[in-house]
């Protein structure tokens, strides 16, 4: 066995220039490319990290909004609940207040129209009772309607003041006797006495005939009317019932 | 062959010079794994085919093997390292054509790949600690082990040598007197089994000087420091 130096010299050289040949066209564009790769994905790592920072700061953002919104809408919500609460006020015064006044004006109206509803039942009582008594004294003796009467007559001028006293005495052509039908002599004989009492003139001879005094005898002249009937007296009963119910 | 089957068969001489088969089926290797890296590494892309997804696996484990070795940043290493494993692979399946001898079954090249592995080993120590710092590595843990250490920078790459030689010369023996005893089919399971030999001695010899320039390059008190991560930057164009 021999070792051939020159093959050694040769096998080392040739060992040199292929690790030379693989490390320039092999090993070295290889480790290039998987350092590329790596570079590349680290960057996109890196890419990716950015763009989870910047989609968590979006988010963040979003739940601030989100929370600026809400408290927005709370104030919103307040202040018109506010606002509501106000106008339902103010309308519900609004509406008590007028409902007041048109429960006032009501009961006013219906007050008066009770007042008016009540005179004109009054005034149709006392035209009833003014017609019943008429009918009454219908189926009563004629001298009915003015038994009595010249006393009245007479009791009426005696409770007079002077001054109308001396008024009506002052036209003795003037006062007229009234009466619910024709007197009689005796009836005229006794009114004219009553007022020759009382007002010490000469009485007037005629007599003038009101059916609407029922019964009764009334005294007239320029300054005043001596009432003395029936007729006047339920009138002057209904004015009291009125005035009872206005008490 | 000629006389002696451990005598290398000149192929043709320059002047005094005589240039040996196992010299020419080196060339014929370089030549195409040169052709091999330009055509695989043309078009390499970040989205990788076939061949460039088998060469960035053999990249990556070659630099796994070393980073787990001797801890460090493995791009300085895989120029060596790398091309060591792939020439020794290729070289011990040349014996599958016909009329080829693989060059590692050659003492001479075998003493190539040795004496590379040994010069590397200093001056990766060298490069490491300094000349003081590797020489002072001698000297560990005394000044006794001077000779020892010394004797063992020797042997280790003896044996690296021989343990290559061995194997691949002995595989070739086998194959070629079984072939000229049996029948043509027959030597067919031992060229198989010459194949995982080959393959194995490529891992041993790659692994056991990854190990030797591991151990130059840590016997400074940096046998615990801690592996370089693989930055991009360091790893790109270092090699």
């Amino acid at each position: 066995m021999q070792f051939d130096w020159w093959t050694f010299a040769f096998q080392v050289i040739n060992v040199l220039v292929l690790m030379w040949l693989l490390s320039r066209f092999m090993f070295r564009p290889i480790a290039g490319i998987i350092a590329e790769r790596q570079a590349e994905t680290t960057r996109a790592l890196a890419d990716a990290e950015t763009a989870k920072a910047k989609a968590a700061e979006a988010t963040r953002a979003a739940k601030e909004e989100e929370q600026r919104n809400a408290s927005e809408r709370l104030k919103i919500i307040e202040a018109a609940k506010a606002g509501a609460e106000a106008q339902r006020k103010t309308i519900l015064d609004m509406s008590r207040k007028e409902a007041a006044e048109i429960a006032a004006k009501a009961d006013a109206d219906a007050k008066r129209k009770h007042r008016s509803d009540r005179q004109e039942q009054l005034r149709e009582s006392a035209a009833l009772a003014i017609r019943i008594a008429g009918r009454l004294m219908d189926n009563l003796p004629d001298d009915a309607r003015i038994l009595g009467y010249p006393e009245r007559l007479q009791k009426a001028l005696d409770a007079l003041d002077g001054e109308q006293r001396n008024a009506l005495a002052s036209e003795p052509g003037i006062l007229r006797i009234v009466a619910p039908r024709p007197l009689s002599d005796a009836e005229l004989a006794a009114t004219r006495e009553a007022i020759r009492k009382a007002l010490k003139i000469d009485p007037p001879q005629t007599v003038e005939v009101d059916a609407s005094l029922i019964a009764g005898l009334e005294l007239r002249g320029r300054h005043g009317i001596i009432h003395n009937s029936l007729s006047h007296d339920l009138s002057r009963i209904a004015e009291a019932m009125d005035r009872d119910d206005h008490v | 062959m000629n006389g002696s089957p451990l005598t290398a068969e000149v192929a043709f001489t320059i002047g005094p010079v005589a240039v040996t088969m196992p010299v020419v089926i080196t060339w014929g290797i370089m030549a195409v794994l040169f052709v091999f890296s330009v055509f695989s590494t043309r078009r390499l892309a970040v989205i990788a085919g076939p061949v460039q997804t088998v060469l960035e696996l053999l990249v990556t484990t070659i630099d796994a093997q070393i980073e787990a070795t001797i801890q460090r940043n493995p791009a300085p290493y895989r120029m060596l390292i790398g091309s060591l494993f792939l020439f020794i692979l290729v070289a011990s399946w040349t014996s599958l054509i016909p009329g080829l001898e693989p060059p590692t079954a050659t003492l001479e090249t075998d003493a190539a790949l040795a004496s590379v592995v040994f010069l590397a080993t200093i001056y990766f120590g060298i490069r490491s600690n300094g000349v003081r710092g590797y020489l002072k590595t001698f000297a560990d843990p005394s000044w006794v082990m001077i000779p020892l250490n010394l004797v063992e920078q020797i042997t280790r790459t003896f044996s690296l040598m021989v343990r290559l030689f061995g194997n691949v010369m002995s595989g070739v023996f086998v194959v070629g007197i079984v072939l000229s005893l049996a029948g043509l089919l027959v030597p067919i399971p031992l060229m198989a089994l010459d194949l995982l030999t080959g393959a194995v001695q490529a891992y041993i010899f790659a692994v056991l000087a990854t190990v030797f320039i591991g151990a130059a390059i840590a016997e400074n008190g940096t046998k615990h420091r801690p592996p370089a991560p693989p930055a991009p930057s360091e790893t790109k164009g270092t090699n």
